[in-house]
């Protein structure tokens, strides 16, 4: 308990500065939706004369995107980003800064097994998480009710956000991962911020040739928006992968770190 | 001339996996072209009416995906953000690694002036952006060559790389200067991630509404858009002017404070 809630207190500031910074985006993606949706508007005149069967190719997919639930999918993406690169760099910073600023023999020495350290670091990291994504969808919800002039879908909106989490969950794990497989990261910044940007990247170019293979390469993928406005659910055996990558990820870095040399000083 | 070939040498493990990333990047996607079908000439058209902000929703911004080099200018954006970040954790961690790993002390009794220290670690971060623009724009060419049926490539590939080369230079000199400011090294790398960060989200922003326009003096990422120079436009003079300007003061602003900064070990 000692060990839970000193991490906590250490990574208050950062949680608070995630927390902040995902907050500031949401308002300031929300807060462009009343414009946007003008444009969407006289788009859609300006489409009246094009012929039919492209009007209805195209109209369709922008009615569905000039929703605010439609921009908002848009601005989360940028949103999931941000997200990612947090919960990369908490897991890989918690499990490798006893190495890194040479506290791991403190740490150590005291009377608690290493799989006590390592569960109370692993939940200290959900918890910092945790408490950024309900700032984060307290926001959504304010914004969204202030800036959407039609009924509000809160079910939608919470399926959305929740996926936040999800996606944060599977970073942390390859963070952690990351973090004990190379204790001696010395910038662990530029190391999460590589990483989560060439997946970011990969789901980018996944996404715009539609390719079915790809997609399972990048956890930005797992959750479609589209899919989960209109099905009010997730796809299912992307759900299974990231699931999988969790769990497995946390299997193997139990065993580890219990067996690790760790060299003090 | 020592200190340069010791940062070349500590520098090159990671600009060999930077590259191996951009190479990835630009074969992956370019390939992806290549079993892409083209969108037909009324959609082009269509898509020229449609307001910016709905364009940057819909994930074309413009470009022609039919050609292979519309269909670069997509890949172009996220090539830029990937070398940006490796130019501004190598600015920010050259400078700040020595304060970090306690080896400040070590450099600073050698017989060497600061600015001589400056100057060296400058010339090495520099050959290493030099390496990875010329990585990118190697295969960049020779994947365009292949797909490009007859379209001319070169000249639009060598402008689109001087715009990510100044691109790089300006996130790099950002970088040292925030490592030279900062007093907590350790905090360096994570105030100029943050600004690139920013700098990443207003560009997408600006893309989202026109008011914001104004704003684009305050983003590189806005400087050397792909969509003008692929136009035969090659860069613009304003952006120009103002790159040089604040890569000359940013390597000021370096040289200053690190002639007066107290060493914190």
């Amino acid at each position: 308990m000692n060990m839970f809630l000193h991490e906590l207190r250490v990574y208050r500031k950062s949680t608070l500065v995630w927390s902040i910074s995902l907050m500031f985006l949401v308002v300031l993606f929300l807060l462009l939706f009343p414009s946007f949706s003008r444009d969407a508007e006289e788009f859609m005149q300006v489409l009246e004369g094009f012929p039919e069967e492209l009007k209805r190719a195209v109209g369709l997919s922008i009615e569905t995107l000039a929703t605010l639930l439609g921009f908002f999918s848009y601005a989360f993406l940028y949103i999931k980003l941000g997200g990612a690169i947090q919960a990369m760099n908490l897991g890989i910073s918690i499990v490798s800064k006893e190495t890194r600023e040479k506290t791991a023999d403190f740490l150590l020495t005291k009377p608690v097994t290493r799989s006590q350290v390592f569960f109370s670091k692993l939940f200290a990291a959900l918890t910092s998480l945790f408490l950024t994504n309900i700032a984060f969808f307290i926001t959504v919800l304010a914004m969204s009710s202030w800036v959407n002039t039609e009924s509000n879908n809160e079910k939608t909106l919470f399926l959305i956000c929740s996926t936040l989490f999800f996606l944060q969950v599977i970073f942390l794990a390859l963070g952690i991962l990351t973090g004990i497989i190379f204790p001696g990261i010395k910038s662990v910044i530029a190391v999460s911020l590589g990483s989560v940007f060439a997946f970011f990247i990969l789901g980018m170019i996944s996404s715009s040739t539609e390719d079915k293979g790809l997609r399972y390469l990048t956890p930005f993928n797992y959750f479609d928006n589209q899919y989960i406005i209109k099905n009010l659910s997730y796809v299912a055996p992307f759900v299974w992968t990231g699931m999988f990558i969790v769990f497995g990820a946390i299997a193997a870095e139990m065993p580890i770190y219990q067996k690790r040399d760790v060299h003090a000083g | 001339m020592n200190i340069v070939t010791r940062e070349l040498n500590g520098n090159r493990k990671s600009l060999i996996i930077w590259s191996v990333g951009v190479l990835f990047l630009i074969a992956s996607g370019m390939g992806k072209y290549a079993s892409m079908e083209g969108a037909g000439e009324t959609i082009n058209e269509l898509m020229n009416e449609m307001p910016e902000s709905l364009q940057a929703i819909m994930g074309t911004s413009g470009f022609d995906l039919s050609s292979a080099l519309g269909y670069y200018g997509m890949l172009y954006l996220y090539l830029t953000v990937m070398t940006s970040i490796h130019a501004v954790m190598l600015g920010s961690g050259i400078i700040a690694k020595e304060e970090r790993d306690k080896t400040a002390e070590f450099l600073l009794v050698k017989p060497v002036s600061r600015s001589v220290i400056i100057t060296a670690k400058m010339a090495a971060s520099l050959i290493n952006i030099l390496l990875l623009n010329a990585v990118a724009f190697l295969t960049s060419i020779s994947f365009l060559q292949q797909y490009a049926r007859g379209e001319e490539v070169f000249e639009s590939v060598t402008q689109l790389m001087m715009g990510m080369f100044l691109l790089q230079v300006i996130f790099l000199v950002i970088g040292t200067a925030a490592a030279a400011v900062h007093q907590k090294a350790k905090k360096a790398g994570e105030l100029s991630t943050g600004i690139l960060l920013l700098a990443f989200v207003i560009s997408v922003a600006i893309n989202l509404n026109e008011k914001l326009e104004i704003l684009k003096y305050a983003t590189p990422f806005k400087y050397f858009e792909a969509g003008p120079i692929i136009n035969g436009d090659g860069l613009d003079l304003t952006y120009l002017a103002i790159s040089t300007i604040l890569i000359i003061l940013l390597i000021a602003v370096t040289y200053l404070f690190y002639e007066k900064k107290d060493m914190n070990i």
